[in-house]
């Protein structure tokens, strides 16, 4: 029996979808270990969001239907982008080729903007102020995106996931050269900053004025909020499948249509994530936040990296 | 159509990654507040530079290259890190670093300049026979940042580091390019960098007994 390519594709989605809530109580789990508290179970997540369904939704006063879209829009977007990448597999599925690098990191900016909107739409000033904040950092974070494409284009000569992904796999000789490091080592810092980790921004805290990405959401509440929650787990386990299925170890991917292949390649994915993430914790628990005016210095720092990793491959080398 | 950039050989690779992590060094001097943290850095470098001298030891088989890599390797990495550490001792009360500017400025300026110093190299035509040439180009790019660093930073120490870092960026270039060279040449080389710390060392102490700072600030003003 073999898969057809449109099931394995509704496969990734569900693989995102069901999977993130996961990889986040694991992560949450873990990070609290290293805190020395016991932490929450790891299905927490998933309590979390169900109880949110069950809640009734209230808005702002002067809130239009911006305020009501948005976190709609941005689910459909994290929805989408599992579409574009090499989530499962090795090889390219119907729907993976609708859209290169720069259409995915479209999808995703626009899930953003939605996730802003919606913020300065509320009126609260703790709202407004975490989306400009967000939009601000994006913006610095955006050379550093452009120029992980550019390296990544001149290793591969296109700028497909699935191009980038097999080359990685070629040889060993793609993994050490310093381009290919380079890159990654920048798209890991983009993605701290995106997850909204230390050294940009403690996830877990509960200080407004500390706050960049969770003070946009301070104003929504039921389902719209439970989508919103349940959205930015799926963010992070979208970046930390780009990061490993595309630039660090494209290894475990179903390269057949095989029923085994791609369950393996479902839990390869999800163990993946969850040694990522937990490496991740640790660098959380070993670094203190960075003050806010010092964020452009670590965005200046992926930059250098990405700028770099474009330079020798003009060498010639690289 | 864009053609895929040629893929280095693994051995080559991983000397140009050698390299990139010496040069990568350099970059975190200019974000480097604490003078102490600064020359735990140039010690981390100088690591990677012995580093880059015994690949190049185990791959061309000369006896001579794996002298050069521990003589230099006792040296860079023990050796001027602890003699470093002594002098910060006696001089209490500076801790950090100053700066000229900011640090995001300091790396925006240096991602310009070493990729001048790429290209400046990229338009050599510089034949290679063990490491590979992007080594040199960033050998060069090493140099420049530390000539930047030692401009960013007015404080002794900070400018000491920039010097001994010039010196490393120095060593690769030299790996790159002359190999063969007569290890005699190689050690005079390590025993200048002695005396630049002993006058280093001598500047930084009278002057911390003159104004009861590293800074060099006090120098620019005239005396009559």
């Amino acid at each position: 029996m073999v898969l057809s390519p449109a099931a394995i594709q509704a496969l990734q989605v569900a693989t995102v979808l069901f999977g993130a809530p996961l990889v986040q109580g694991v992560i949450a789990r873990v990070e609290a270990r290293l805190q020395g508290r016991r932490g929450p179970r790891v299905l927490q997540p998933y309590y979390d969001i169900a109880k949110l369904f069950s809640k009734e939704t209230l808005w702002p006063d002067h809130a239009t239907w911006v305020f009501l879209a948005a976190p709609v829009v941005a689910f459909c977007c994290y929805l989408i982008f599992p579409l574009l990448i090499p989530v499962l597999t090795t090889y390219g599925l119907p729907l993976g080729y609708i859209a290169d690098i720069f259409g995915s990191g479209f999808v995703l900016a626009l899930a953003a903007f939605a996730v802003a909107l919606a913020a300065a739409e509320s009126g609260a000033p703790y709202a407004q102020l975490g989306s400009s904040r967000a939009m601000t950092f994006a913006a610095l974070g955006e050379p550093i995106f452009l120029f992980v494409v550019f390296a990544v284009a001149l290793i591969t000569a296109t700028d497909l996931p699935y191009v980038e992904a097999a080359t990685v796999r070629a040889s060993v000789a793609q993994i050490v050269r310093p381009a290919h490091l380079l890159a990654a080592a920048a798209f890991f810092l983009l993605m701290l900053s995106d997850t909204g980790r230390i050294p940009v921004e403690t996830h877990s805290g509960t200080l407004e004025f500390g706050m960049i990405d969770e003070a946009r959401t301070l104003e929504h509440s039921g389902p719209l909020f439970a989508l919103l929650k349940w959205g930015s787990a799926m963010k992070q386990l979208l970046l930390y499948t780009v990061f490993i299925n595309v630039l660090v170890a494209p290894w475990g991917l179903a390269s057949t249509g095989a029923p085994g292949d791609v369950v393996w390649a479902i839990v390869s994915l999800l163990g993946k994530a969850i040694l990522l993430g937990c490496a991740v914790a640790v660098i959380d628990d070993s670094f203190a936040k960075l003050r806010l005016f010092k964020v452009a210095g670590f965005m200046a720092a992926g930059f250098l990296l990405a700028v770099l990793a474009v330079l020798v491959l003009f060498l010639g080398a690289g | 159509m864009l053609a895929a950039a040629p893929v280095p050989s693994v051995f080559n690779g991983t000397a140009e990654v050698l390299a990139m992590v010496v040069l990568l060094a350099t970059f975190a001097m200019f974000r480097t507040q604490l003078l102490r943290a600064q020359v735990k850095l140039y010690a981390v470098q100088s690591l990677f530079v012995s580093g880059l001298a015994l690949a190049a030891a185990v791959t061309r088989g000369e006896s001579e290259l794996y002298v050069l890599a521990v003589v230099s390797a006792a040296v860079k990495v023990v050796a001027i890190p602890a003699v470093m550490r002594r002098l910060l001792d006696r001089i209490d009360g500076s801790l950090a670093g100053h700066e000229a500017f900011s640090v995001t400025t300091a790396v925006l300026v240096g991602i310009a300049v070493a990729a001048f110093g790429f290209f400046a190299v990229g338009a050599l035509e510089v034949r290679t026979a063990l490491l590979p040439r992007a080594a040199l180009a960033i050998g060069v790019a090493v140099i420049l940042e530390s000539f930047l660093l030692m401009i960013a930073r007015t404080d002794v120490p900070s400018q000491a580091i920039g010097f001994f870092s010039l010196e490393n960026g120095v060593s690769i270039a030299g790996l790159v390019v002359a190999t063969g060279m007569p290890l005699l040449l190689e050690l005079l080389f390590l025993f200048d960098l002695l005396v630049a710390v002993v006058a280093f060392g001598v500047m930084m102490r009278t002057l911390h007994l003159r104004s009861a700072t590293v800074s060099a600030r006090g120098l620019e003003r005239l005396r009559g």
